[in-house]
């Protein structure tokens, strides 16, 4: 997973970046410094995806710009988000397309982690 | 001849145009566009380059007038006019719009903005718009840019009248020139350019969620006051609504419990055949929309922010 972290923090692009298990961060790359941010990220995309689940709603991506920062969730499954850091001037664009791009190597380590 | 240069600037509509065509022997170089964004609320064309205009102030002297464009996303035109065009001019005159919500907030932010080049020229804050809206007064004007340690004269205005804005000209000119018949150049440019009301006529008839449904891509829009009073809303949705309003929750107490790390400035939530649903925050207000999942974030944001730069006079303006 934390080979994953790295493959999923990309200059310019995101980052930070962690998985959430609920509430809790299972992996994580977000430095001491950027430890707030983290703490943001747990509380806000475990509410907006409960509500959204409560709502049968069929959103799976929510952003927060807080300050100079953006964090971006990604639901991957029921209870599952993957949490990316970015600048606030990050096209959103451009986080999206990245984690395209590596979501096979995301689908892959989470088998791998229920396998485990 | 001797040249001298000012520059103006301040918000959208604050008058910055106006105030140069009134003064202006030439007619004014206005590089003006129709308006796609809140602007359209006041008034329907907006600066999109620069606004350009030259008075005589005798034989021998001469005061080239510039105005940079209101909108933040045209700032290259501010830094092209700071640098190049205006580099040398004798003073900046920052606009500032009194009907706005915030006017020291405007303040802060050009004189952030500008505070390279104000470090060698001297700034005035000229107020216009007072006769809408009187307050806040000179003497609040004057206790603000103390506190905010901003050294500035500051002058109430109507930019239609060319004698006010030459009294703004002549603060700044005179200290250098002595020599000139200020009382002549504004009878002279009363009998030019004359001083008419109807010069402009802002058109203050849209909602803010009539203006939120005229944004390409917006299909619903609802209006949250300080205290989570729902002001206003054409979301018909009850499930749409509900969750808007506890994400609008959440920025608030996200604001509280980690305003160290700034401001939660908006929060957008989408999906791949879904309506994007998004909550722009602003001081004590929310604007919550449902937009076409395929209009693009940065311009939702830039619409959004525009709307809600306008949305406190909504009441009164209606």
């Amino acid at each position: 997973m934390n080979e994953l972290l790295g493959t999923i923090d990309k200059p310019n692009v995101v980052e930070s970046s962690c998985f959430l298990e609920g509430k809790e961060v299972t992996t994580s790359s977000f430095t001491k410094a950027n430890r707030h941010y983290e703490t943001v990220a747990r509380q806000t995309f475990s509410y907006i995806f409960l509500n959204v689940g409560k709502h049968k709603s069929k959103h799976n991506e929510a952003h927060l710009e807080i300050g100079d920062k953006r964090l971006s969730g990604f639901l991957l499954k029921a209870n599952r988000v993957l949490v990316c850091l970015s600048e606030k001037e990050t096209n959103i664009s451009d986080v999206r397309a990245h984690i395209q791009q590596v979501q096979h190597l995301i689908a892959k380590a989470e088998v791998e982690r229920m396998l485990a | 001849m001797k040249d001298y240069k000012i520059l103006f600037t301040g918000s959208v509509c604050s008058g910055k145009t106006t105030a140069i065509r009134s003064v202006s022997d030439i007619e004014t170089l206005d590089t003006d566009a129709q308006a796609s964004d809140v602007t359209v609320r006041r008034k329907k064309n907006t600066t999109i380059v620069m606004d350009y205009g030259v008075l005589d102030l005798n034989t021998e002297t001469r005061v080239h007038l510039y105005g940079t464009p209101g909108q933040e996303r045209f700032r290259f035109m501010w830094d092209m006019l700071t640098s190049e065009f205006a580099h040398d001019a004798i003073g900046m005159v920052l606009l500032v719009d009194n009907t706005r919500k915030d006017p020291f907030r405007d303040i802060r932010f050009y004189a952030k903005a500008f505070g390279d080049y104000l470090r060698k020229r001297r700034l005035i804050i000229a107020v216009t718009h007072s006769d809408v809206e009187p307050n806040p007064d000179y003497n609040r004007y004057l206790s603000e840019l103390k506190d905010l340690g901003v050294m500035s004269t500051v002058m109430f205005v109507d930019a239609r009248d060319p004698r006010a804005i030459l009294g703004v000209i002549e603060e700044l000119i005179s200290a250098v020139e002595r020599d000139i018949d200020w009382d002549q150049v504004r009878d002279r440019l009363l009998d030019i350019n004359g001083f008419s009301l109807d010069f402009y006529k802002p058109l203050y008839e849209e909602t803010l969620l009539d203006a939120a449904m005229n944004k390409r891509g917006v299909l619903g829009a609802m209006h949250i006051g300080e205290g989570q009073d729902l002001l206003c809303s054409n979301i018909d949705d009850a499930s749409i609504k509900s969750l808007l309003l506890n994400i609008n929750r959440l920025t608030d107490a996200i604001s509280e419990k980690a305003s160290f790390l700034g401001a939660v400035n908006n929060v957008v939530i989408a999906g791949p055949k879904v309506d994007t649903l998004s909550v722009f925050n602003d001081q004590n207000q929310s604007l919550c929309l449902k937009s076409d999942k395929d209009i693009s974030l940065p311009v939702l944001k830039q619409q959004a922010g525009d709307l809600l730069q306008w949305s406190i006079d909504n009441d009164y303006l209606a």
